[in-house]
C-alpha cells in the first residue's frame, strides 16, 4: 500500500469540502427561483384534506417565492402518496400532506404491506388539528358523556357507536375510548361522515363520532349534541362544549394534518420548510380561509411534531391488534 | 303558498345578467366535462371551485352546482356516439344508445336523453321546492339494514339482464361480484384479491374498467373490418318519431321519481340510479328482447333517473346539511369557502342565496335543453369520421381519461386489461350488463350487510325488523320468481319447454 502524497490528500480534502459547500449552497438558494415545490395530496381532490392543503400551498407560494403545485395522489388512505415522498429525492422539492393517525396505521399494520417505514420520512411542520367528537342526537337520553359511558357499563356491546371508516382516527378513539373507560361499544363502520351522519339522525345508531368539521351544519340545526372534543383545548367552532379532558377523560384524537419529506432532506432545507409553513399560517388571507372551512390551525415545528409521531407510533401500536376484533 | 312566494323571489335573483352567465357558464362547462372522458363530476367541480373563488356567493354556488347537473347531460354524448361512457351514470346508456346510433338514430336518442335529462331535473327540484320536508324524514329511514334489503331488490333484477343464456348471465354477475370484493375488507381491514398492490387497495376504480369494457372492446371488435368504414352510414332524422316518444313517457316518469328518491339517501350514486332504471324498465317492459338492441326505453329511463339523482341529491344538502355523493360533499365544501354552512338555517339566514340557487337549477336545466338540442347535428357529425382517425382520437382520450381519474398509470392498464376482456366477453356473447350491475351494487350490498350485523352483533333477525327492509326483501323475492318462471317456463303448463328467448322468436 503507497502511501498518499500530499497533493493526494489536499485533493481529497478539496473534494470532501466542494461537497460540503454544494449541500449548503443548495441549502441556502432553496428553493431556487423557478423550481416548483410538489406537495402530495393523497386524499381526492375537493375533500377537507384537499382544501386545507391548497390553502397553505398558495400561502407558502408567496413566502418561498416558487410556485408550491398541489398533487393529488388518492388512494389506498394515503398510502400511494406516503410511498411516492418516501422514494422522492430528499432535496425539498418533493413534500407531502401527512394524516396522523392515517399514516402511522399504514406503517404499523402488517397488513397493509407499505413500502415504507417511519424512518423513510422526515417531519417538516404540523398545520391542522380537526379534533374527534362525540356526538348524539338532540333527543337522546345521553346528556352528557357519563351517561353514555354508564349506560355501556350496564349493557356492553349494546349501544352503537359509528366511525367513518375501519382504522380510521374515530375508529382509533373509540378503542382509546373503551381502553380508558372499561366500556364496550358495538362499533359500526361507515364510509364517509354522510352515511353515518345519516343514520344518527335516522336514529340507526346510538353515538357517531367524527371530526368538528363533520358536525357543524347538524348543532347548528339544533339536531345533535355534541358530548365532548378530543382535544387539550376547546374548539372556537364549538362553542361551550367541553373537552373530554375537563370531563376527565383522557381521550385525544381526530386527524392531525402536517407535512412530511424524505427522510435525508437537508436540516437547513426542513427548518426553511417548516418556517415557510408558520409564516403562511400567519397570514390573514389563510387564516380566514381555514377559518371559514372548520379547519383549526395549529403550527408546531419539526421537534414538537416528531415527537407528536413518536407518541402516535406508541398508541396506534397498542390498538392495531384490537381495531381487526 | 310560501314556497312559492319563496320561489319567485329566488328567480328575481337567478335572472339577475350575472347569475344568469354564471348558470349558463357552469351549464356548458359541465356538459364539457361530461364529454370528456374519465374526468367524472366530483373531480370536475373540484378543479373548477378556484374559477367561483373571486365571484359573491352567490354567483359561485350557483355556477358550481350547474357545472355538477351539466356533467350529466354530457356523459351521455360519448356514451351514445362512441359507447365511451363520459362519466360512470351514463355507463349503462352505452348498451342500447350507442345501439340506436348505429341504426342511424344517434339524434333521436341524444334528444331522448336530453329530454328525458331535463324533466328528470325539473321533478327533482319541485321536489325540492314543496316537499323537502316530508321527503327527508323518508331518507332518514335508510339506515343500513334497509340498505341492504335495496340492493338485494337491485341485484335480484340481474335475473332480468339475460341475454340468450340465463347461465351466462349468472356467471357474469358472479364475476361482478367477485370483483366488488377486490379490497381492503370493511370490516377486517384484510386486502382481499389484490396481488400486493397497493393501488387495489381500494377497490377497482369503476370508470377505467367500463371505459375499457365498452369503449376499448367496441374499437378492438371494429378493428376487425376495415378501418376505412365509418360508425354509421346514415345519420337519420335527429327528431324522434311518434313511436319513440311515446315508448319514452313511461320510462321518463318513472326514471324521475326513482332518481329523485334515490338521490335522497346518501349513499346511493348517479350509476347506481341508472342502472337500477336500466334494469327495472326492462323487466317491467313487455318487449324485454328490444333491450340491448337499440331500446329507446334503455336510454330514456337511465338519463332521466341520473339527472333526477343529480338535482334529487341536493335536497339532503339543503335539509340536513350532509353530503349525498362524492360530488355533492365537493359542493358543500365551495359552500364552506364562502362562508356559509349549508343546513336548514339557512334557508332562514341567507333565504337570498338558497332560492336564488334553487331557481338557478330551473334556469340551469332550461339552459342545457337549449344548448344541447341544437348541438345534436354537430355532435352525430362524429360518427362520419372514418375509423382510421376516431379510434385514435378515442384511444387517447381514453387513455387520459384513465390517468386522470387518481393520476395513476395503474388505472391506464386496468383500462386495456378490461378491454381484451370486453372482447373476449363479446366474441362469447357473455352478457356485460349483469356484471357492471353487481359490480356497482355488490361494495354497497356487502357494507350495508356487515354493518347491519355490526349493529346487531352478529344477529341475522335485524335484517327482518324493519318493516321496509321487510317489504323490500318480499319484492325482491317476488321479482325473483317471475324472472325463474320467465326462464324455466317449463313448471307451467300449456307453455312449450325451451329457454325464454327460443320462446320469444
Amino acid at each position: 500500500m503507497g502511501i498518499l502524497s500530499i497533493r493526494k490528500c489536499a485533493a481529497i480534502l478539496m473534494a470532501v469540502y466542494l461537497v460540503e459547500v454544494a449541500a449548503s449552497v443548495g441549502a441556502q438558494t432553496f428553493p431556487a427561483k423557478n423550481k416548483a415545490i410538489t406537495m402530495i395530496v393523497g386524499f381526492s381532490a375537493g375533500g377537507s384534506s384537499d382544501a386545507g392543503a391548497r390553502i397553505l400551498a398558495g400561502g407558502m407560494e408567496k413566502v418561498l417565492g416558487t410556485k408550491v403545485e398541489v398533487l393529488n395522489k388518492p388512494g389506498a388512505s394515503g398510502q400511494l402518496a406516503y410511498t411516492m415522498v418516501a422514494q422522492a429525492k430528499p432535496d425539498g422539492y418533493t413534500i407531502s400532506l401527512a394524516s396522523l393517525p392515517g399514516i402511522m396505521v399504514s406503517i404499523m399494520d402488517p397488513d397493509r404491506k407499505a413500502a415504507y417505514k417511519k424512518d423513510d420520512f422526515q417531519p417538516i411542520a404540523l398545520q391542522v388539528v380537526d379534533a374527534g367528537v362525540i356526538a348524539v342526537k338532540a333527543d337522546s337520553p345521553y346528556r352528557t358523556i357519563k351517561d353514555l359511558l354508564d349506560d355501556a357499563k350496564a349493557r356492553p356491546k349494546k349501544i352503537t357507536m359509528s366511525t367513518t371508516g375501519l382504522q380510521t382516527g374515530d375508529h382509533f378513539s373509540i378503542l382509546q375510548l373503551q381502553q380508558l373507560t372499561g366500556t364496550q361499544f358495538a362499533i359500526v363502520h361507515f364510509d364517509g361522515a354522510g352515511t353515518a351522519m345519516t343514520a344518527l339522525l335516522g336514529k340507526k345508531i346510538n353515538a357517531y363520532v367524527g371530526n368538528v368539521g363533520d358536525v357543524l351544519s347538524q348543532l347548528k340545526s339544533g339536531d345533535i349534541r355534541v358530548l365532548g372534543v378530543m382535544d387539550t383545548e376547546e374548539s372556537p367552532f364549538l362553542p361551550g362544549v367541553k373537552t373530554f379532558e375537563a370531563q376527565g377523560i383522557n381521550l385525544l384524537g381526530g386527524s392531525w394534518r402536517g407535512y412530511i419529506a424524505p427522510a435525508g432532506t437537508p436540516k437547513e432545507i426542513v427548518d426553511k420548510l417548516s418556517a415557510a409553513i408558520k409564516t403562511a399560517l400567519e397570514t390573514e388571507e389563510v387564516k380566514r380561509a381555514m377559518d371559514k372551512l372548520g379547519l383549526q390551525i395549529r403550527y408546531m415545528d419539526t421537534e414538537d411534531y416528531t415527537k407528536l409521531w413518536d407518541s402516535y407510533e406508541m398508541m396506534v401500536k397498542e390498538l392495531i391488534p384490537l381495531s381487526k376484533q | 303558498m310560501a314556497a312559492l312566494h319563496d320561489l319567485l323571489m329566488g328567480f328575481s335573483v337567478a335572472l339577475a345578467p350575472g347569475n344568469l352567465l354564471y348558470a349558463f357558464l357552469g351549464s356548458s362547462l359541465g356538459t364539457l366535462i361530461g364529454v370528456l372522458p374519465g374526468i367524472g363530476p366530483a373531480a370536475g367541480t373540484a378543479l373548477l371551485i378556484p374559477l367561483t373563488a373571486r365571484l359573491d356567493p352567490t354567483g359561485a354556488i350557483i355556477m358550481l352546482t350547474a357545472i355538477f347537473y351539466g356533467t350529466q347531460y354530457g356523459g351521455t354524448i360519448t356514451s351514445i356516439l362512441l359507447n365511451v361512457p363520459g362519466e360512470a351514470a351514463s355507463a349503462i346508456t352505452c348498451i342500447d344508445g350507442h345501439k340506436m346510433a348505429l341504426k342511424g338514430r344517434a339524434g333521436a336518442a341524444l334528444s331522448i336523453a336530453a329530454i328525458g335529462s331535463f324533466i328528470g331535473g325539473l321533478f327533482a327540484t319541485i321536489a325540492l321546492v314543496f316537499l323537502a320536508g316530508p321527503l327527508t324524514k323518508v331518507a332518514l329511514e335508510f339506515g343500513p339494514v334497509e340498505f341492504f334489503a335495496l340492493m338485494v331488490l337491485g341485484i335480484s333484477l340481474m335475473m332480468g339482464l339475460a341475454g340468450k343464456s340465463m347461465v351466462k348471465a349468472l356467471m357474469m354477475g358472479i364475476l361482478g361480484l367477485l370483483l366488488a370484493m377486490v379490497g381492503m375488507d370493511p370490516v377486517r381491514g384484510a386486502p382481499r384479491f389484490t396481488f400486493g398492490r397497493m393501488e387495489l387497495m381500494d377497490g377497482l376504480n369503476f370508470v377505467p374498467v367500463i371505459m375499457g369494457l365498452f369503449g376499448l372492446s367496441d374499437i378492438l371488435e371494429n378493428a376487425e373490418e376495415s378501418l376505412d368504414s365509418t360508425k354509421s352510414a346514415k345519420v337519420g332524422s335527429l327528431i324522434p318519431s311518434r313511436e319513440e316518444v311515446k315508448d319514452s313517457v313511461g320510462p321518463i316518469a318513472r326514471g324521475s321519481l326513482m332518481g329523485t328518491i334515490l338521490g335522497l339517501i346518501p349513499g346511493m350514486t348517479g350509476s347506481m340510479a341508472s342502472f337500477l332504471s336500466y334494469s327495472m324498465e326492462k323487466k317491467i317492459s313487455k318487449h324485454p328482447e328490444r333491450f340491448g338492441e337499440g331500446a329507446v326505453e334503455g336510454v330514456a329511463g337511465p338519463e332521466t333517473a341520473n339527472n333526477a339523482h343529480a338535482n334529487g341529491a341536493l335536497i339532503p344538502l339543503f335539509t340536513l346539511g350532509i353530503p349525498a355523493s362524492p360530488t355533492v360533499a365537493v359542493l358543500m365544501g365551495a359552500f364552506l369557502m364562502n362562508g356559509l354552512i349549508p343546513g336548514p338555517f339557512l334557508f332562514k339566514e341567507n333565504p337570498q342565496l338558497v332560492w336564488g340557487v334553487i331557481a338557478s337549477f330551473f334556469i340551469g336545466n332550461v339552459i342545457l335543453l337549449i344548448l344541447n338540442l341544437p348541438l345534436i347535428g354537430v355532435w352525430v357529425k362524429m360518427l362520419k369520421i372514418p375509423y382510421s382517425i376516431l379510434f385514435a382520437v378515442i384511444l387517447a382520450f381514453m387513455v387520459i381519461g384513465a390517468y386522470g381519474v387518481e393520476n395513476s398509470v395503474f388505472d391506464v392498464f386496468i383500462m386495456l386489461l378490461f378491454g381484451v376482456l370486453g372482447y373476449v366477453f363479446k366474441k362469447f356473447d357473455f352478457p356485460m350488463a349483469p356484471m357492471i350491475l353487481t359490480l356497482i351494487l355488490g361494495p354497497t350490498m356487502e357494507r350495508s350487510l356487515r354493518r347491519s350485523l355490526e349493529m346487531s352483533q352478529g344477529d341475522f333477525s335485524i335484517l327482518f325488523a324493519s318493516p321496509i327492509a321487510a317489504g323490500l326483501l318480499t319484492a325482491s323475492l317476488i321479482v325473483l320468481i317471475t324472472s325463474a318462471l320467465r326462464v324455466f317456463p317449463g313448471t307451467r303448463k300449456k307453455v312449450p319447454s325451451g329457454s325464454g328467448s327460443d320462446r320469444r322468436k
